[in-house]
């Protein structure tokens, strides 16, 4: 039996290479049932008013599959939470200075402080429920709005439109400047601002700010209490001399610049734990931007002083790298979310271009590289930036992990790609070199920029039908689209494609009215000083992260379902419109009675119809009309309270298969329930020409109009990656699609009888990590429906 | 002359081709061989004409293609289609009108112009993977005439351009293309005379005069040997193979060992053909690294072994 699973699972252990004490650590982490001594569950705090808020549902807005629940967990939560004391002056202050002050309360008193025994990296309790500080009339404002925003988002949802609410997490904070300054740093730089400020209120931001920024020496310094507490009772002396020195790391970074790379690390580790506090949010999308530009010349310079070497560096590399993962104890009490178990993705990104195009690889990327490959986690999720300067070194690195490790253990993030279509929607082209990913895929600058990565999210699959019924839902019956016309009196696909030119742009602007009112609500309501300290530009404006205060601030609307859109309007065109093989009156009627009773109908829409996918140009260039069209009207819109502009990406998270229930059966012969399409990729098997095609058909798209950045993952069976030969054949893939493709790709190196195994015998194949669309999830805890998925989009493509 | 306008059978062009030669490739596969080797992995490629076939998964069973034959071709015994090839001019109507994709014309007439635009889309991939084109078959010889303008029309795109041949060709043939060709991949089955004659109809010393001619004009050739369960698999075989390549000969890189497939089996079936194979174990990985080192110790510099092989474990 165990023989059986061998191959797979040794493949997905971490390495031999871990040492006996990063492995522990590991191994407690995944330990999560009998870890009852530590876990870094969801900790609740109130100012103790019975109308207090801790739990906003348009933080969650975003995840359907937590709909169900948001009325337990607001009730809950509060029920549980503790009561912070406040002194009775507190009241009295402008609300951001009460948010400042009620989190330096629980940063300070409340967030308990416990080091793990063998770790390198202090910091371990910080998921919080934090008060919104709200007074009774804020109160009765905000819950009056959440309301209205909670019964239009699950009306959206219902109709399969999509969703849409105003989600922490998914930024890049300053943290260089940290690194660099330190918090007394920057304290002094919002001293010197305050000093010259004229408004009351952009002088109570700064002073919110301040407070906000001494938060960190103070909960390090709890650590250092606690490191010296433990060193003096430890009997082994290696260790006492490690916890002594962690004690007086953590009494000087984060409040001090860093001097090294241990304090650097440390001090990158506090900062990113308190944004997450802050927001009341467990990390998705929380990234740490270009990982190993900033810390690369800690490490070289420790190495070449000799105050460290390659095995220490990458210990210390590697308990930080745990660190991440403690994310997901949050899960432990609010419930796992429901059928996917993603990762948050708190993205580091690699390699990548200069200025001047040129290379900017360091000895730290391939330690970082070492470290994904050894120690097999989820989080901090990596990302590694191609371009045409690229050395070959790095990328046979990559390529070697991406075939050895039967799954994808990173994204790839093409430079090229990526910045031209940042420099469309009107971003500084001197900086965009610079830029970098959140969460999975989306583009974004760093240490300035709030771009709502995931904020909006689109099916745009529910157009179509709602063209052939002419606005009706076909699952309530309900009018809920314009009237574009009974399509059986259009005359040519002209008529067709501009009625559905109508109806994307009805659910688009529902879907921002919904936004616009999430982003209203946390403008109003949930400032995050702390965050603001963390993002350029605050300062300067005078407002919160939540209103619109960073230098760049967009608002990204995901769309899914593109591939399947397409193919149903390229079948529309060719059968009914232009062969005239299929009457618009048959169509209806099969798509009303989800192709029951009309199998021959489907088969000929199936199998007779042009797919995008297959390097096509005539079904590329209406893929490019459509990806266009929408696109390019997001930005026409922007939400009036903060002023922020749409954008557009494909990401599509896990609302392909959200949606697909919610969305009528569609003209490309797909019925209700089956899988939308996933971010730029075709619909699933619909692709025959293999990897190259399917990547030309995508380079077509021509997506300089989706900034955000488009996900795209390709599966290829293991005998393509084996040996040295077929890996070059994989850099030249790579390669090429730094000039023509999506901006991110994933490759999925995987066989179906490895998944089928797993789907049989899951306890042996608990760490068999597959890529579902721009994030990582462990093929076990999959729901069979996703598995079985999976297995077949592996199964046509070996 | 227009040189586009010739045109040729073609069964297939296979984009991100890696297994016919360096990079990546796109291969183009020409209907129609002189051989008849009983373990051809492509049968579809025998017969020079086009073939309808028919895929029995796929059938819906709604008769509407027997209703659209012009030639009465078609007709149903229980659940088969049964095609009757004497019939059967592969016009494609009943292909056109059956729903479910459940016929297929294997072999299509294509311009030069037309199989140009089709290899050219991945030209971007041939130059980051210094990869190219492929001519396969079949016996892409036969086509000689097509096949040297492809080849003609390659060179003028800047394509490296592999020849994937038997060598049971006219040497004039060959020596008219060779110009065109950048590496010839040829296939070597067996230097048994008599064998070879027998199993697959091919004329050992034609196939060898054609070797050498390739290799006089300075080509760089891999050779590759179809390792076939009781035909070619002989260490005495591949060392005299082996022995051949590493002493005659001067430009050849690599020898192949290509480990016999039986996945063409479903293919042998559709073509309603007897695969001679059938139940033939697949080798070893250890068979064929014993392959391996025998034909390095018989003087080959560079063998490499491919193809499907047993996994050792349990299935
Ligand atoms: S290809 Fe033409 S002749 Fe052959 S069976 Fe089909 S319709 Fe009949
Ligand atoms: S038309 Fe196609 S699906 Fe129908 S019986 Fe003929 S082969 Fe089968």
């Amino acid at each position: 039996m165990a023989a059986l699973a061998e191959p797979a699972v040794s493949l997905w252990s971490p390495s031999d290479k871990l040492s006996p004490r990063i492995r522990k650590l590991r191994d407690e982490y995944f330990s999560y049932s009998s870890r009852d001594y530590f876990r870094n569950e969801v900790m609740p705090f109130t100012t103790g008013q019975p109308w207090d808020v801790v739990y906003s549902e348009h933080t969650w807005g975003v995840a359907p599959e937590v709909y169900p629940f948001m009325d337990a967990f607001k009730t809950s939560l509060l029920v549980d939470a503790r009561t912070v004391p406040l002194q009775p002056e507190f009241w009295r202050e402008p609300a951001i200075i009460r948010r400042a002050l009620f989190f330096r309360e629980v940063a300070e008193k409340h967030l308990p402080v416990q080091v793990l025994e063998g770790e390198l990296i202090a910091g371990g309790q910080f998921n919080t429920a934090s008060s919104r500080t709200l007074t009774k009339s804020e109160a009765r404002k905000f819950k009056k709005m959440e309301k209205r925003y909670v019964r239009t988002l699950k009306e959206l949802d219902s109709y399969g439109y999509g969703n849409a609410g105003a989600t922490p997490g998914h930024l890049i904070p300053d943290y260089p400047t940290v690194l660099k300054i330190g918090f007394r740093g920057l304290r002094e730089k919002f001293e010197a601002l305050l000093a010259q400020a004229a408004s009351p209120s952009h002088r109570d931001f700064l002073r919110a700010l301040i407070i906000c920024a001494e938060v960190p020496r103070t909960l390090a310094g709890r650590y250092a209490r606690k490191l010296r507490e433990l060193s003096a009772r430890e009997s082994d002396p290696g260790r006492r001399q490690e916890l002594l020195r962690m004690a007086e790391i953590c009494a000087r970074v984060p409040e001090e610049p860093a001097r090294n790379y241990w304090e650097a690390l440390q001090s990158l580790w506090f900062t990113h734990i308190l944004v997450m506090a802050a927001e009341s949010y467990p990390g998705p999308g929380l990234s740490y931007g270009r990982f190993d530009q900033y810390l690369g010349p800690f490490y070289e310079q420790d190495l070449k002083s000799g105050a460290l070497d390659r095995e220490t560096a990458k210990e210390i590399l590697e308990s930080f790298f745990i660190k991440n993962n403690y994310v997901y104890d949050f899960q432990g009490r609010v419930g796992n979310n429901q059928g996917i178990n993603s990762s948050f993705g708190q993205l580091i990104t690699l390699s990548g271009m200069g200025p001047g195009g040129e290379d900017l690889t360091n000895d730290f990327t391939y330690l970082c590289l070492d470290v994904i490959e050894e120690i097999n986690l989820l989080e901090p999720k990596p990302n590694v930036r191609l371009h045409k300067n690229t050395p070959d070194r790095l990328l046979r690195r990559v390529v070697e992990i991406v075939s050895r490790a039967q799954g994808a253990p990173f994204l790839i993030n093409f430079d090229e790609i990526s910045i031209r279509a940042l420099e469309w929607i009107g971003l500084p082209k001197d900086k965009l070199w610079d830029y970098a990913p959140v969460g999975c895929l989306e583009n974004t600058l760093q240490g300035n920029d709030r771009s709502g990565t995931v904020d909006v999210n689109i099916n745009l699959a529910k157009a179509v039908e709602l063209v052939l019924f002419n606005g009706r839902d076909q699952a309530t019956g309900k009018q809920v689209g314009p009237r574009t016309g009974d399509p059986r009196q259009f005359r040519t696909f002209g008529e067709f494609f501009q009625a559905y030119e109508k109806q994307t742009l009805h659910v688009m602007e529902k879907l921002i009215g919904l936004y616009n009112l999430s982003d209203e609500i946390r403008a109003r309501f949930e400032p995050v000083p702390y965050l603001s300290a963390l993002v350029r530009g605050c300062e300067t404006s005078g407002k919160d992260v939540t209103q619109g205060g960073p230098e760049f601030n967009f608002i990204t609307m995901e769309a899914a379902a593109l591939a399947t859109t397409v193919d149903s309007l390229l079948a529309v065109k060719k059968l009914v419109f232009e062969e005239k093989k299929i009457g618009m009156d048959e169509l209806i009627r099969a798509i009303a009675a989800n192709y029951e009773g009309y199998d021959l109908l489907r088969q000929k829409l199936t199998n007779k119809a042009p797919k995008y996918g297959n390097d096509d140009p005539s079904s590329d260039e209406l893929a490019r009309r459509v990806s266009r069209f929408w696109s390019e009207a997001v930005t026409r819109y922007t939400s009036p309270f903060t002023g922020r502009r749409y954008r557009a990406g494909y990401l599509s998270w896990n609302y392909w298969i959200a949606y697909a229930p919610k969305t009528a059966a569609t003209p490309d012969g797909r019925q209700r329930g089956t899988f939308l399409s996933n971010g730029v990729c075709p619909v699933n098997g619909a692709d025959r020409h293999g990897p190259t095609a399917v990547i030309n058909s995508v380079g077509n798209l021509n997506l300089s109009t989706i900034p955000n950045g488009s996900s795209h993952t390709i599966s290829l069976s293991p005998s393509l990656a084996r040996g040295r030969e077929h890996q070059e054949k994989l850099m030249g893939l790579l390669r090429a699609n730094v000039e023509h493709g999506s901006s991110a790709l994933q490759i999925n190196i995987l066989d179906p009888e490895t998944l089928k195994k797993a789907q049989k015998n899951p306890d042996e194949y608990k760490n068999l990590l597959v890529r579902v669309t721009g994030y990582n999830a462990y093929f076990v805890t999959l729901g069979k429906e996703i598995q079985d998925e999976i297995i077949a989009r592996e199964s046509h493509r070996t | 002359m227009d040189e586009s306008s010739a045109t040729g059978i073609v069964f297939s062009i296979q984009k991100f081709s890696t297994e016919d030669g360096p990079g990546i490739r796109t291969t183009v596969f020409l209907k129609g061989c002189p051989l008849h080797c009983p373990w051809c992995h492509n049968p579809e490629s025998l017969s020079p004409r086009p073939e309808l076939v028919w895929h029995a998964l796929r059938c819906l069973g709604d008769g509407a293609c027997l209703k659209a034959c012009p030639e009465k071709a078609l007709t149903r015994a229980g659940s088969v289609l049964q095609i009757d090839r004497k019939r059967c001019i592969a016009c494609g109507i009943c292909v056109e009108e059956c729903p479910a994709a459940a016929l297929e014309i294997l072999g299509k007439k294509m311009t030069v112009t037309e199989v140009m635009a089709e290899v050219r889309k991945d030209s971007r991939y041939y130059e980051k993977s210094g990869g190219g084109v492929t001519f396969s078959g079949g016996e892409p010889t036969l086509q000689s005439e097509f096949l040297r303008e492809l080849l003609e029309a390659c060179r003028a795109a800047g394509l490296h351009t592999a020849l994937d041949t038997c060598g049971q060709c006219r040497p004039e043939t060959l020596a008219a293309l060779l110009p065109g060709v950048n590496l010839v991949l040829f296939d070597l089955k067996t230097l048994d005379r008599d064998a070879l004659k027998r199993f697959t109809g091919g004329q050992l010393d034609l196939i060898l005069d054609n070797l050498r001619l390739a290799d006089s004009r300075g080509i760089p050739i891999w050779v590759r040997v179809p390792v076939i369960p009781g035909y070619t698999d002989s260490p005495a075989n591949i060392e005299a193979i082996a022995r051949l390549v590493g002493s005659d000969l001067r430009h050849v890189e690599r020898l192949d060992l290509l480990a016999f497939s039986n996945l063409c089996l479903a293919k042998y079936e559709q073509l309603g053909m007897e695969f001679a194979l059938k139940g033939s174990p697949l080798f070893s990985p250890e068979e064929m690294l014993a392959l391996r080192e025998a034909a390095e110790r018989a003087g080959a510099k560079n063998a490499v072994v491919s193809g499907p092989m047993r996994s050792n474990g349990p299935a």
